[in-house]
């Protein structure tokens, strides 16, 4: 087996000379063919993430106004101008309040289908295929379609609370400003829900069959076994789906640009939907760039500061 | 043996490759990013038309349309142009905020000299080239496809029945939205979420109450936008919307929902140019059922259409056929096709230049002709700088869904205005 540490161990010492060179140079030679080997990983990551990651850091301290232009350097006026636009901190606590519905309305439902039809025999895959189907559509179609369900005048919503009786239920889910975030992720998680309830489900499925069976004997009522059974045996499952449901949430764009393009009057303007504007519709790439780096560092900081959590917890 | 296999194996493809150098250079594909709207059977027969009268008169070229993506407004262009992936002549919405915009990114290429050697110059009104010219230091970025004239349009039938009509005073105006609305209708339609048509509709309102000198003098900066006149504009958008002659849910309609909203007959007035006949046409609508008419305006000789460059032709500095590209421009700006376009059935916009004796296929461009006779006013969505145009639409979408006051509103899109 090729060794890959350069590390001596006490056996190494122990060894003459000799025998101690030619496990060096076989090291050497290990770690030599592994670098090789992976080499091409090294330059596709260096390539596509690194360079633009640096690239990234580098616009930021620049006035970059696209790609064709001259960009000088401008040390941290654009970290300024950050803290100054009226814009971006709005921005910031409506894409905390959008990860928050995601992880709530994409994961819960998730986790509530995963239950609902996890433990089916014969209809199971009949509704995991039918359950997981919103994830196969693009989200800008699925912005479409929600744009159109959501019509004030003709959407599927507020014809049939008209028609049922309840018009003072009917509103404009896209123009009022109280509700517009709200009504997107629905949209982007009813398309994302499907992901988590598979993953909700293979961990259902590694759940010892005899802690059921051994709670039943115990006298435990279906929501104990939920309790006391079922939740703890899904906590690995939930941790990555929460932190992959936070990551999700913090990329959200898509449903959010198709739908309302921020609006109205910024009512649904995201970070991400913000740094498209800047940087593609405005060309001001210096100040988006200062903003790619603020999401990168958010994105970071609560997956790192989540996973000291649970294992905090679960030490 | 070998030595003369090789040889002759050698001199075989110089030969070949010799035979093949005048083909590939004739052979030339000239990538448009025309029309979005190619899938619609009759927008198609006037683009293959062109095409095809393109390839004639230019043997060995094959004219390829990309299926454009969108516009300078939602950043397509830009992203298209910097990826490498635009196309060698592209049409695209237009007027100075928009252009500044890719041109401050040097996205695309000045045509300063094919004014002069292509004779551009004279194809365009006199006044649009002088526009042009005074906006980037002489250098012109932009050949204008069509003008626009954005003003309101009517059902001829339901007015008819009604007796309602468009014109006299503001009171008047009001007065009719109140019975339009009466009568159980939506007085006004408009789709402001994705952003031009909340512009067309706030052009017209700030034309009606500031008039063209002084939006003249708003658009190039030299009056604020908190100046009373432009804010009584803004102001008639507030009071609408609280009485309800535009719709607060309006502010979440995009420019086809509030289509749908005008040609089934919910709402009686929309705000548009005469490319919405297509829209309308698109829909099912019955064209010949189409009025269009001017706002109506409490100062005199101001009732009139907004209106600027609506649409132009643009040549990315990533064309790889930037001369050939230049050569579709000029074919583009003939007699022969502009005539052949503007007497079309989806023939729905004002020429760049004078066309004497035009005859519009579709009864209504008469009326708009008419409307534009006079001049237009000024849309500003096209002559907004690009840093305060973002704004702008979210504004608009403020005043009409009541999140923003006039006062504020005006103040928010004046302090994104650039100083001259």
């Amino acid at each position: 087996m090729t060794r890959l540490t350069t590390t001596a161990d006490p056996a190494d010492l122990r060894a003459p000379a000799a025998t101690r060179r030619r496990r060096a140079d076989g090291a050497r030679d290990g770690f030599g063919a592994a670098f090789v080997l992976m080499l091409p990983a090294i330059a596709l990551y260096a390539l596509f993430s690194l360079t633009p990651i640096l690239l990234t850091i580098w616009i930021s301290f620049t006035n970059s106004g696209g790609f064709n232009t001259e960009a000088n350097f401008v040390g941290f006026d654009n970290y300024l101008r950050a803290t100054e636009d009226p814009i971006i901190w709005p921005s910031l606590g409506r894409t905390f309040l959008w990860l928050f519905y995601h992880v709530v309305l994409a994961g819960g439902l998730g986790l509530a289908l995963a239950l609902a039809i996890g433990r089916l025999s014969r209809t199971r895959v009949f509704f995991r295929t039918a359950f997981f189907l919103p994830h196969l559509v693009s989200l800008a179609v699925v912005g479409v379609i929600w744009a159109n369900i959501y019509d004030p005048f003709y959407g599927l919503i507020n014809t049939a609370l008209t028609q049922w009786g309840l018009a003072g239920w009917a509103k404009g889910w896209l123009s009022d400003p109280l509700l517009v975030l709200f009504s997107v992720n629905v949209a982007s998680s009813w398309q994302g829900f499907g992901l988590y309830m598979l993953l909700f489900i293979a961990g259902l499925q590694n759940i010892d069959g005899t802690l059921y069976e051994a709670a039943e004997i115990d006298g435990a009522n279906a929501l104990q076994k939920l309790w006391n059974v079922t939740l703890p045996g899904l906590s690995e499952v939930m941790t990555f789906v929460l932190s992959l449901a936070m990551i999700n949430g913090l990329k959200g764009f898509a449903t959010v640009f198709v739908m309302t393009n921020g609006g109205p009057f910024y009512a649904s303007e995201i970070i991400t939907t913000y740094i498209y504007r800047l940087a593609f519709q405005a060309q001001d790439h210096g100040l988006a760039a200062v903003l790619c780096i603020l999401m990168s560092v958010l994105a970071i900081t609560i997956t790192v500061a989540f996973n000291r959590w649970r294992a905090r917890k679960s030490s | 043996m070998l030595r003369r296999t090789l040889m002759a194996s050698a001199v075989a493809l110089a030969a070949a490759g010799l035979l093949a150098v005048p083909t590939l250079a004739e052979a030339q594909t000239l990538t448009v990013w025309a029309t979005d709207q190619l899938a619609d059977p009759l927008v198609a027969e006037v683009w293959n038309k062109l095409k095809a009268d393109f390839e004639a008169a230019n043997p060995g070229v094959t004219v390829e349309y990309m299926p454009p993506t969108g516009t300078i407004s939602n950043g397509a262009v830009q992203a298209a142009i910097q990826s490498d992936a635009g196309p060698d002549v592209l049409l695209t919405n237009s007027g100075i905020g928009r252009v500044t915009t890719v041109v401050n990114a040097k996205l695309i290429a000045p045509l300063t000299a094919h004014y002069a050697d292509m004779g551009w110059k004279d194809k365009i009104f006199p006044w649009l080239y002088e526009i042009l010219g005074s906006q980037f230091g002489g250098e012109i970025y932009e050949v204008p496809d069509g003008i626009d004239a954005i003003g309101l349009w009517y059902h001829k039938d339901l007015f008819a029945e009604n007796g309602w009509t468009i014109g006299g005073s503001w009171a008047d105006f009001e007065a009719l939205l109140q019975k339009i609305k009466d009568k159980g209708l939506e007085p006004l339609a408009v789709g402001p979420r994705n952003n031009a048509n909340g512009g067309h509709l706030m052009g017209n309102f700030l034309q009606a109450a500031a008039g063209t000198t002084v939006m003249g003098e708003v658009v190039t900066a030299k009056k604020s936008w908190s100046d009373a006149e432009p804010l009584l504009g803004a102001q008639r958008v507030v009071d609408f919307a609280k009485k309800g002659y535009v719709s607060a849910q309006m502010a979440g309609l995009d420019l086809e929902a509030a289509t749908r909203l005008w040609t089934n007959k919910r709402a009686a007035i929309f705000f548009g140019g005469p490319w919405f006949i297509n829209n309308a046409r698109k829909n099912e609508y019955p064209i010949d059922n189409m009025g269009f008419a001017t706002i109506p305006s409490d100062l005199a000789g101001e009732s009139k259409p907004t209106g600027g460059i609506g649409w132009s032709w643009m040549i990315p500095v990533s064309s790889k056929q930037p001369e050939l590209a230049a050569k579709w421009i000029d074919y583009i700006l003939s007699d022969e096709v502009m005539r052949f376009r503007a007497e079309h059935k989806t023939g729905t916009q004002i020429s760049p230049r004078a066309m004497p004796e035009l005859k519009p296929a579709v009864p209504v461009m008469a009326e708009v002709f008419a409307a534009a006779a006079n001049g237009v006013g000024f849309n500003p969505s096209v002559y907004m700088p690009g840093a305060a145009l973002d704004t702008y639409f979210q504004v608009i979408q403020g005043l009409i869904g009541g999140q923003v006051s006039a006062e504020d509103g005006m103040a928010q899109i004046q302090a994104k205005i650039p100083a001259l």
